[in-house]
């Protein structure tokens, strides 16, 4: 470890160089990229790649030079409204991993966004998306996030839709916007009434800064909306802001669609900028939660249901992209799973959610970034049937999505083997120190990683090996050299990650800082904070010493893995068992996973369709008729008098002196009248 | 000894305007005149910015009090010759070549001291005088185009009707002559304060709507306002750009005088004369501007309409029973709108000439080519007057970041502030109404179909119009605690509303 005394720059003053210079990228890109070093890219790239010196500056003085942490803020348009930028573990990891994804992914659509004709406009919108991200996780009050959340929404629908001539990818930005609107109404929704009852406690500066309502959140513990505690209502309204962004079930459906858009998009979506927003906010929001009754239990099960849910959707999907879209889902289920599990766990609960997180962002970039290679290598066909027999045209490839599949699954000393098995034991732990809804949490996450092993391995097995199923597949062409190295640097962090962090221990110890009112050296960002204390306002009694799982409960994990891995390589690989005869369309179960559950059939069909559009035409025909009318009435009012005014105006002067005497005489009488007679 | 240097900037527009005058009797080359005119308006123009805050009472010998030179008289004095300078300019293009144009830039100088006497004078006489010298030059250059049967009739309206408001006028002086024995507004001010009884006695309401409706006649109040739309259409363009923005700014600055200071005590009887007139001007200008189809014609009637906004000063400032804040900001709003409509309107009128000037110049015999359909696809024909155009119209809508938002902002405020909230919806509706005419303007000019090939626009009808809107840019934003150009005229317009109330 170097000198802690070394004086260097202190990179926190910088911090919103962070989030200015990818918007100065932005601007830079939309207005003269077009004229620049290969028709765009170079600022979106240069201006993240400034965030990340900053990023990793800031993560340098905080934990090495352990300089402490780091809240500014500063008045904003209105008293009691403030923006500000909080330093802390939790941001500082956030920041660190999405502005090294991001400035990857950006080095890797140098070559691979090298055909498009927008180009600028691609990189203009990738930096927008990328600083609206890193203004998200650097807010320290509520409606900061929120904007910054809602840039980030607007990004990822011109980013899915960027290939706009395509209906589909028209459609799909269209999808992902209207499933994270309902969300983030509601997410709205919770802030104005977290405002509110904070302006009912006689608050009156930075009203919902996070401090400040974590330094509150005794006195908000009391306050009722309709008969219930209204920390639980405003936390299940954050939460259905978190399903819209971090796709959890139901608002999950726009997920699969916005594979639609470039697969570096896909790629920051899912790895860096977008998804990753809705856990952040759980963990920042941490005690808000802790302190409102049974939030956490809804939390814990929506995560472990929809880690579920949506590896069952993975196993029949046939779009390479796609089923790396439902491992999203079923990935973030997990994190979401085990903040839940934090009503017992407490502050290691957020650790353990944002390591397998960054963990994921690597891996998931990794994976997106080698099927984007695959589908630019074989002319942008997505169909696994229509692949097979890539790696030998495509070795680097290939063997990166190797990397990235192994670590998806877990496979020891890579990765998401520290970061998921650790989930894992510890939602057993959860449901043995009398966590709500006991062991199904553990058992929903259990399932879920044999058939994680299974569905990355059919799409890893059917479009690497074997033989090719289609003429394109035949002969591959391998990326080039932006792309290639993105790959390899990607690998090396999928595959050692875990081992770079002591196995995580560094990460966690990190991360727990961000909750603990004093640390070793310097005191946190929210002073005063006591989870203990918090917990109890919830009815939630965590933990006071580490326990250890038993150690079936460790192994198990591993074991169902090499389950799955070895179901995939018996049927996809040696083709020991022909499953033709089940994956048919009569088959009812078939039918229902390749149907998604009919969920997108209950959306759009009978939701959407019957539902919304009965009240719609119910409405319009209100708009046409009633309010169009009255609003026409008016004008026509408006014109009428105007065309009568018209004719008093005559061109005839005696008429104008009569008016004028006219005039004097009715002002005569008005005031007259007015003062009572004379 | 009494420092005169106060009077330097109108002694420079007389000056000129006699230079002119006599000079265009010798030379043939008469285009030099112009810049003779626009360097003494420059001038002054500079001096009354340097002297912005000058306070300084005539109260002696020749002057006995009649003029002062207030920070209220220094605004009023600077818009008169900033309308002044746009107008010089753009007649330098409109009558480049006239034979006659010594004439025309003799009386737009001499109009502009009768404009600036009003502004200064504290006396109702020098007052009326300088309305008068005002008035009968503007009559002349409203019929500047001799040979046009519209700029006759439309000079010969505005004659007679002016003769019978000088009239009804005198006849309401005299009446507060014979009341109080003076016709110092100070005094009157003084005499109404030390006797409640006399500012009741049935005639002095007499004097009070002779002298409304005398001042009504060029404010363009509704119903004294016939003349206005038929004078402006016909008069050449930018003779009515100095009637709208300047002739009218003097009604004000004399409206706000008598009133807000001479007849203060008599405010709870003029304060509901003024909110009817306030309320039917603004709505029927505006009402009848949605009907127009020739566009000088809607900017005659948007003109009329934003005479009722200004108008609103009056209600709030006699409305608020403990003057305050309000009353403050009213008058600074009120000063500011003069300001911005002063520069807005001035300079649309202008944009009109430039367009219908291109029109004649390239499209050959036109019945009117101030019809709204001549402006189709102006965008593509003349790109840069279009733009600036457009830019002109969202000011005088009110829309930012211009000039026109922030005055529109601050003095409708102030009717919130006073309490007048049916005011202040009744103003924000008419706002919104007026969009409509202005919108439908830039519509036509941006997806309009064009009639024929571009033109080439004047350079000069460009300069005028480009300095206009980047002056109401520039002054955008002047609210308080801010530092810019439009903070300086915002204090400008404070300082002379607390020297106008004396607040």
């Amino acid at each position: 470890m170097m000198d802690p005394n070394l004086t260097t720059i202190d990179f926190r003053l910088y911090a919103h160089w962070i989030v200015l210079l990818p918007m100065i990228g932005f601007l830079l890109e939309l207005l003269i990229g077009k004229y620049t070093w290969r028709k765009g890219g170079m600022f979106a790239t240069l201006s993240i790649l400034g965030s990340m010196i900053i990023s990793y500056g800031c993560l340098y003085n905080v934990y090495v030079q352990e300089l402490g942490f780091w809240e500014y803020s500063w008045d904003w348009f209105y008293p009691g409204i403030v923006a500000g930028f909080t330093i802390d573990p939790l941001s500082l990891a956030m920041l660190c991993m999405v502005s090294f994804i991001s400035f990857f992914i950006h080095f890797y659509a140098i070559g691979y966004m090298s055909h498009d004709c927008a180009k600028n406009v691609y990189f203009a919108e990738t930096a927008l998306f990328t600083g609206s991200m890193f203004g998200l996780v650097l807010s320290n009050n509520l409606l900061q996030l929120f904007i910054f959340w809602e840039m980030v929404g607007v990004c990822s629908y011109l980013l899915i839709g960027f290939w706009w001539h395509k209906p589909e990818a028209a459609a799909a930005g269209k999808k992902a916007w209207m499933s994270c609107a309902v969300g983030d109404c509601l997410f709205l929704l919770g802030i104005a009434m977290m405002y509110t009852i904070m302006v009912k406690q006689g608050i009156t500066t930075e009203i919902i800064s996070f401090n400040n309502i974590f330094q509150n959140l005794e006195h908000l513990s009391h306050e009722t909306i309709f008969g219930m505690s209204a920390l639980t209502i405003i936390c299940i309204l954050f939460m259905c802001g978190v399903l819209g962004k971090s796709a959890g079930f139901p608002l999950h459906v726009w997920i699969p669609d916005a594979m639609e858009g470039p697969t570096t998009v896909s790629a920051l979506i899912h790895a860096a900028t977008m998804v990753t927003a809705g856990v952040y906010l759980i963990a920042r929001a941490f005690p808000i939660f802790l302190a409102a009754p049974n939030a956490l239990m809804i939390v814990a099960f929506m995560g472990a249901f929809t880690a579920l849910y949506a590896s069952t959707l993975g196993l029949v999907v046939n779009d390479l992209k796609r089923i790396f879209a439902y491992s999203t889902i079923s990935q973030l289920g997990y994190m979401i799973a085990i903040l839940g599990c934090g009503a017992v766990l407490g502050v290691a609960a957020v650790a353990y959610a944002i390591f397998h997180l960054v963990a994921h962002a690597f891996f998931k970039a990794l994976l997106f970034l080698s099927s984007g290679s695959v589908l630019h290598g074989i002319g942008n066909i997505r169909d696994i049937k229509e692949m097979g027999g890539l790696l030998k045209g495509m070795p680097w490839t290939g063997y990166a999505m190797l990397a990235g599949a192994l670590a998806l699954i877990a496979f020891p000393f890579t990765a998401g083997y520290y970061s998921k098995d650790r989930i894992i034991e510890d939602a057993y732990i959860y449901a043995t120190n009398g966590g709500d809804l006991g062991y199904m949490v553990w058992i929903f996450l259990v399932l879920g990683v044999i058939l994680t092993a299974t569905y990355t391995f059919r799409a890893w097995y059917l479009a690497m090996t074997g033989e090719p199923r289609s003429y394109p597949a035949i002969r591959p062409h391998e990326c080039g050299f932006w792309m290639k190295t993105t790959l390899v640097v990607l690998s090396v962090f999928a595959l050692g990650l875990g081992i770079m962090t002591g196995g995580g221990v560094k990460f966690w110890h990190f991360l727990e800082e961000t909750f603990v009112h004093e640390t070793q050296t310097a005191s946190g960002v929210y002073p005063g904070l006591d989870l203990h204390e918090i917990g109890l306002l919830g009815g939630n009694t965590l933990m006071q010493h580490g326990a250890h799982p038993p150690q079936w409960v460790i192994y198990l994990p591993l074991l169902l893995m090499i389950a799955g891995l070895a179901i995939a390589t018996t049927v996809y690989y040696k083709n020991r068992i022909d499953v033709s005869k089940y994956v048919k369309k009569d088959n009812p179960l078939y039918q229902i996973l390749w149907n998604k559950y009919y969920l997108d059939y209950l959306f759009k069909d009978i939701i959407a369709e019957k539902i919304i559009m009965t009240v719609f035409t119910f409405w319009d025909v209100l708009d046409r008729y009633v309010i169009d009318g009255v609003v026409n009435l008016l004008s026509w009012i408006t014109i009428q008098a105007g065309q009568v005014g018209r004719k008093l105006q005559t061109g005839v002067v005696q008429n104008y002196a009569t008016a004028v005497i006219f005039g004097v005489s009715m002002l005569m009488i008005l005031v007259i009248m007015f003062r009572g007679g004379l | 000894m009494v420092d005169y240097t106060a009077l330097l900037p109108i002694g420079i527009v007389i000056a000129t305007a006699v230079i002119v005058l006599l000079t265009g009797l010798f030379i043939e080359q008469k285009k030099i005149l112009g810049y003779i005119t626009l360097v003494g308006l420059l001038t002054s123009l500079g001096l009354v910015l340097k002297g912005w805050d000058l306070n300084v009472a005539f109260d002696s010998a020749p002057f006995y009090g009649a003029i002062v030179v207030d920070p209220f008289a220094q605004i009023f004095n600077a818009m008169f010759l900033i309308v002044g300078v746009l107008v010089a300019i753009a007649a330098l293009k409109a009558y480049g070549d006239n034979p006659r144009q010594d004439e025309f830039y003799s009386m737009m100088l001499l109009a502009t001291v009768g404009m600036m006497v009003v502004a200064m004078s504290k006396d109702l006489l020098a007052l009326f005088i300088g309305f008068e010298l005002a008035s009968i030059a503007t009559y002349a250059m409203a019929g500047f185009d001799k040979r046009d049967p519209k700029s006759i009739e439309a000079a010969l309206k505005y004659f007679l009707i002016g003769g019978l408001s000088s009239s009804l006028m005198v006849f309401g002086i005299s009446y507060i002559y014979g009341l109080t024995g003076s016709t110092n507004i100070d005094t009157i001010a003084s005499v109404f304060g030390a006797n409640p009884g006399l500012a009741t006695t049935p005639a002095i309401l007499l004097a009070m709507v002779m002298l409304i409706a005398g001042f009504g006649f060029k404010m363009a109040f509704v119903p004294f306002h016939m003349w206005a739309p038929d004078t402006y259409e016909g008069a050449p363009s930018i003779v009515s750009a100095l009637l709208a923005a300047g002739s009218k700014k003097m009604g004000f600055a004399a409206a706000f005088r008598i009133f807000i200071v001479g007849l203060i005590a008599m405010k709870v009887d003029w304060y509901i004369a003024f909110m009817i007139l306030a309320v039917l001007t603004m709505t029927v200008g505006n009402i009848l501007a949605v009907v127009q189809t020739s566009v000088k014609r809607m900017l005659a009637y948007s003109s009329i309409a934003h005479a009722g906004y200004i108008a609103v000063v009056f209600v709030v400032v006699a409305y608020d029973p403990a003057p305050g804040v309000a009353v403050i900001h009213a008058m600074t709003g009120g000063l500011m709108h003069a300001f911005s409509h002063a520069i807005g309107k001035a300079a649309a009128f202008i944009a009109v000439a430039a367009i219908a000037y291109m029109i004649l110049s390239k499209d050959g015999k036109v019945d009117d080519p101030n019809h709204v359909s001549n402006y189709d696809g102006l965008a593509k024909r003349a790109p840069m007057t279009a733009f600036l155009f457009a830019l002109l119209l969202c000011s005088l809508a009110g829309i930012p970041p211009l000039f026109g938002f922030t005055s529109k902002f601050v003095l409708f405020l102030s009717t919130i502030e006073a309490g007048l909230v049916g005011l202040a919806i009744i103003c924000v509706l008419n706002s919104a109404l007026s969009v409509y005419y202005y919108a439908k303007v830039v519509m036509r000019m941006y997806w309009g179909e064009p009639k024929g090939e571009a033109f080439v626009e004047s350079s000069t009808y460009t300069f005028v119009l480009a300095i206009a809107v980047i002056a109401l840019i520039v002054l955008f934003m002047p609210l308080p605690g801010m530092v810019s150009p439009g903070d300086l005229v915002y204090q400008w317009a404070e300082v002379a509303a607390h020297a106008v109330t004396g607040v």
